[in-house]
């Protein structure tokens, strides 16, 4: 699983939710002011890569979340995006965001963890690779 | 199997890469003479190598991307294993009795990690042993002193990053604990090790710093950043001080190979030459493979005083039935030659510089003489336009 949060905190906090449900765990803070996103280059991101569940939280409502989104999409069709989004989506946006499952902003790391079992056991289901 | 790249333009990059690199050796290889394209291999791994380096170099003072990573739990899920990482610390009444406390804490288990920190300097001198059951004694102590079975210890002699990178494998720890000093002493572990630690692992990490007589305190952001900037200075130094030393064993193997490969072919030419510049009857010629010599018209100055026509070898020493190369420059505007029926030998030498082949099918010694009209005394004199090919059986 990787989850993408710009806070260490919450993100090491979703992550020992995730861990102590069984799943392997990757959490990237999403592109910082000194670097670009290896996502948004040529060379591709490996944690991304390797993973069979994207958390993405980086803030919906940020160019540069919205960015990672599309190219987590582009690059990797078949893993499942689970976005963070605020209650109220701007109706322009609201392409990016088709095809992801949605959790309501300020979820708790708890909510976060069923969200991500359920999407797991639903692909699973489906015959898709799973954590 | 999955690609080791992680998208398609990534894979393209690198085959472009790839065959640019690849043009100019090659190109170099086909047209040039062999030194060349070692050189050219050489500029361009060279060049690849000093990129490398830079990007890495760059990656040590400001890691741009932190991405940390953590296996499942392991264990039943009111489990929690703690992973302590510390040398020099465990003599602190502080630090012990916070292991203490954690093993009396049901559900809890922790293991105690001790690097004995082995310097390159411990390595050299052979002074492992000596650090490794130092730390021994401190981790047994430290047992001692817990007193319980789910406190369980290791000493390693492992850079102490790869030995926590290693424990996340076997023990999976929950949380990790780093305890060092303020500053590193000797044989303590360095304060940015817990830095590192959060950076590459997703569980909580807490870097407990103790010092003699006081409890554990944790740094904070201010002084952790100050690890970070120190240490990725540090590393980057230490790392451009090797890419350095890299860099001259590199330059010292190329100068060595072009060195070599110029040598090789042309060191018969020196000798040739060598040769060439040699008086008529001097050095045997033999042993080359290339014999360089000259026609010089008037050029050597006889018993009598004149000047006249001459080889500047007249000794040809062969082997039977082996081609031996004769470089030679007929500076003369008539033809001159090498003829020894008796040798089966009859080279006409054209002015100008002109590879001959002299190549003699029996064994024995064999005058020669030029047959063409020029100077009647060289002509019948040894060492001037006369001389002796000497076969020697294989």
């Amino acid at each position: 699983m990787l989850v993408e949060d710009p806070d260490v905190e919450a993100g090491l906090a979703i992550a020992s939710g995730l861990r102590f449900a069984g799943y392997a765990v990757a959490v990237c803070p999403g592109p910082r002011g000194h670097g670009q996103c290896p996502l948004t280059g040529p060379a591709g991101c490996a944690p991304a890569h390797d993973a069979d569940l994207v958390v993405c939280n980086l803030g919906y409502e940020r160019e540069v979340a919205r960015e990672v989104l599309g190219e987590l999409r582009t690059r990797y069709p078949s893993t499942p995006l689970l976005v963070v989004v605020p209650p109220e989506v701007d109706p322009d946006l609201r392409e990016v965001l088709d095809g992801c499952h949605q959790l309501p902003a300020g979820a708790t790391p708890e909510q976060v963890v069923a969200a991500v079992r359920g999407i797991s056991e639903h692909t699973a289901d489906d015959g898709a690779p799973s954590a | 199997m999955r690609s080791p790249f992680h998208s398609e333009p990534e894979a393209f990059r690198f085959l472009l890469v790839v065959i640019l690199a690849l043009v100019p050796i090659v190109l170099a290889a086909a047209l040039g003479p062999t030194w060349l394209a070692l050189v050219v291999l050489v500029v361009v791994l060279g060049g690849v190598a000093a990129r490398a380096t830079q990007l890495r170099m760059r990656r040590l003072r400001s890691p741009d991307l932190l991405v940390k990573m953590a296996p499942p739990h392991l264990g039943p899920a009111a489990e929690r294993r703690v992973l302590v990482v510390a040398n020099d610390t465990l003599s602190e009444e502080a630090l012990l009795w916070e292991i203490e406390r954690l093993g009396s804490t049901p559900r809890i288990h922790v293991l105690l990690l001790v690097p004995a920190v082995i310097t390159p300097a411990a390595r050299l001198t052979g002074a492992i042993d000596s650090r490794l059951d130092q730390a021994r004694l401190r981790m047994q102590a430290a047992l001692d002193r817990a007193g319980h079975d789910n406190v369980a210890g290791k000493v390693t002699g492992e850079d102490p990053l790869e030995a926590i990178d290693d424990t996340f494998a076997t023990f999976v720890p929950d949380e990790v604990i780093v305890a060092t000093r303020w500053e590193q002493t000797a044989g303590g572990l360095e304060p940015r090790l817990a830095g590192l630690v959060r950076e590459r692992f997703a569980v909580p990490v807490r870097h407990l710093v103790f010092e003699p007589g006081s409890a554990g305190q944790e740094p904070d952001a201010g002084t952790e950043a100050r690890y970070q900037r120190e240490f990725g200075a540090a590393a980057a130094r230490r790392f451009g001080l090797r890419a350095l030393a890299g860099a001259g064993i590199l330059a010292a193997l190329v100068l060595s190979l072009v060195a070599l490969a110029r040598t090789t072919p042309t060191n018969t030419t020196a000798l040739a030459e060598q040769v060439a510049a040699a008086p008529a009857t001097a050095a045997p010629s033999a042993q080359a493979s290339v014999i360089g010599l000259k026609v010089i018209a008037s050029g050597k100055k006889g018993p009598d005083g004149k000047l006249h026509d001459d080889f500047t070898v007249t000794e040809f020493h062969v082997t039977v039935g082996q081609p031996l190369t004769l470089r030679i420059d007929n500076t003369d505007t008539v033809p001159h030659s090498i003829t020894s029926p008796e040798a089966g030998v009859s080279i006409v030498l054209a002015p100008g510089t002109h590879d001959y082949t002299l190549l003699v099918k029996q064994a024995g010694k064999f005058e020669w003489h030029c047959v063409f009209p020029c100077d009647p005394w060289s002509m019948a004199h040894v060492g001037y336009m006369r001389g002796f090919i000497t076969a020697t059986a294989a």
